[in-house]
C-alpha cells in the first residue's frame, strides 16, 4: 500500500513540476485537465492516502513502543507469567499482536480516535518540549476502564460463565468495580519490577 | 490606489511549489517510522498540500472571474 502511495506521490510531483517551469501550458484545454488532475485531485488522493496510513501506522504496537517512555511497557508484553494480564493477551493473541496497545488502550467511543491523537500528541508535548514523563510515573486519566475490557470479553462465553464474573456483572459494568484494581487482575504492566522478571523468548 | 494585479500563471507556479514541498515532506514522513513523523505530516505536510490546492483552486476563480470593465 505504502509502494502505491509513494508512485501516486512521485506522479503528482512529476506533473506539478511541469507547471511549475511552464504553467503557459495551461491555456490549452487538454493542459487545463492535466493541471486540475496533478494540482488538484491527485494532491488530494495523496492526502487522503497519507493521513489514512499514518493513522493505521499509529495504531500498531512498534509504533506506541518506538516513543523512549513507552519502552518499558512494549517490554512488559513479553513477560514469562501468566497473571501478568498485558503479557497473556499478547503472547496469546488474545488481541492481535501488532495493535497489542491499542486494541486494550483506544477509547471505543464515537470521538474516541481523535481522543487518543490528542492525548499522543500531548504526550509528545511532553516529550520534546516540556519535560518527559517518569515512564513507571505515567498513569491514564481516569483509571483503565472497565469499558475497555468488555468491549471484546462481553458476550464471551467462558468471560460469561464464569461465576465470579456472573455475581458481579453489574458492577463491572457501572465501573463500581475495577477488574484490574480489585485483587483478581492487578498485575498490568508492572514496569517497576521489570528487572526481576523472567521473559518469554519466542525464538527459543 | 489600483491593487497589484495577480498574475494567475504566478500563482500556478507558487501552488506547484507548494504542492511539491509538501509531498515530498509527506514521502519523507512515510519513510520515517517515528511518532514525530506523525506530527510533520499533519502539520506541516497536509498543511503545504490543501494550501497548495488552494491556492491551484484561488488561480482557477481568478481565470473564471468576468474581467475588470475599467481595464
Amino acid at each position: 500500500m505504502i509502494g502505491a502511495l509513494i508512485c501516486q506521490i512521485v506522479l503528482s510531483i512529476a506533473l506539478a513540476t511541469i507547471f511549475l517551469f511552464r504553467p503557459s501550458l495551461t491555456s490549452r484545454t487538454g493542459w487545463k485537465i492535466v493541471a486540475f488532475i496533478g494540482l488538484c485531485v491527485l494532491p488530494a488522493l495523496c492526502l487522503i492516502g497519507g493521513m489514512n496510513l499514518h493513522v493505521q501506522r499509529s495504531e500498531t504496537t512498534r509504533f506506541c513502543t518506538s516513543c523512549h517512555v513507552m519502552v518499558p511497557y512494549g517490554r512488559s508484553l513479553d513477560i514469562d507469567d501468566a497473571a501478568h494480564l498485558p503479557a497473556q493477551h499478547f503472547q496469546n493473541h488474545r488481541v492481535p499482536a501488532d495493535k497489542a496497545c491499542y486494541s486494550c488502550h483506544a477509547d471505543y467511543g464515537i470521538y474516541g480516535p481523535l481522543n487518543d491523537k490528542m492525548r499522543g500528541l500531548t504526550r509528545l508535548y511532553l516529550q520534546y518540549v516540556s519535560t518527559a514523563p517518569d515512564p513507571a510515573a505515567i498513569r491514564i486519566p481516569g483509571g483503565f476502564k472497565n469499558a475497555q475490557c468488555l468491549h471484546c470479553h462481553q458476550g464471551a462465553r467462558s468471560f460469561e460463565e464464569n461465576p465470579i464474573h456472573t455475581a458481579m456483572m453489574d458492577s463491572l459494568k457501572s465501573e463500581q468495580v475495577s477488574c484490574l484494581g480489585s485483587g483478581c487482575h492487578d498485575a498490568a504492566h508492572d514496569i517497576a519490577n521489570l528487572s526481576h522478571q523472567k521473559f518469554w523468548n519466542p525464538g527459543k | 490606489m489600483k491593487a497589484p494585479k495577480i498574475n494567475s500563471l504566478r500563482l500556478l507556479q507558487i501552488s506547484s511549489g507548494t504542492l511539491i514541498l509538501g509531498l515530498i515532506l509527506e514521502v519523507v514522513t512515510l519513510l520515517w517510522f517515528h511518532p514525530l513523523s506523525f506530527v510533520l505530516f499533519a502539520f506541516v505536510a497536509a498543511a503545504l498540500i490543501g494550501l497548495g490546492i488552494l491556492i491551484y483552486l484561488a488561480a482557477l476563480a481568478l481565470v473564471a472571474a468576468p474581467p475588470d470593465r475599467q481595464s
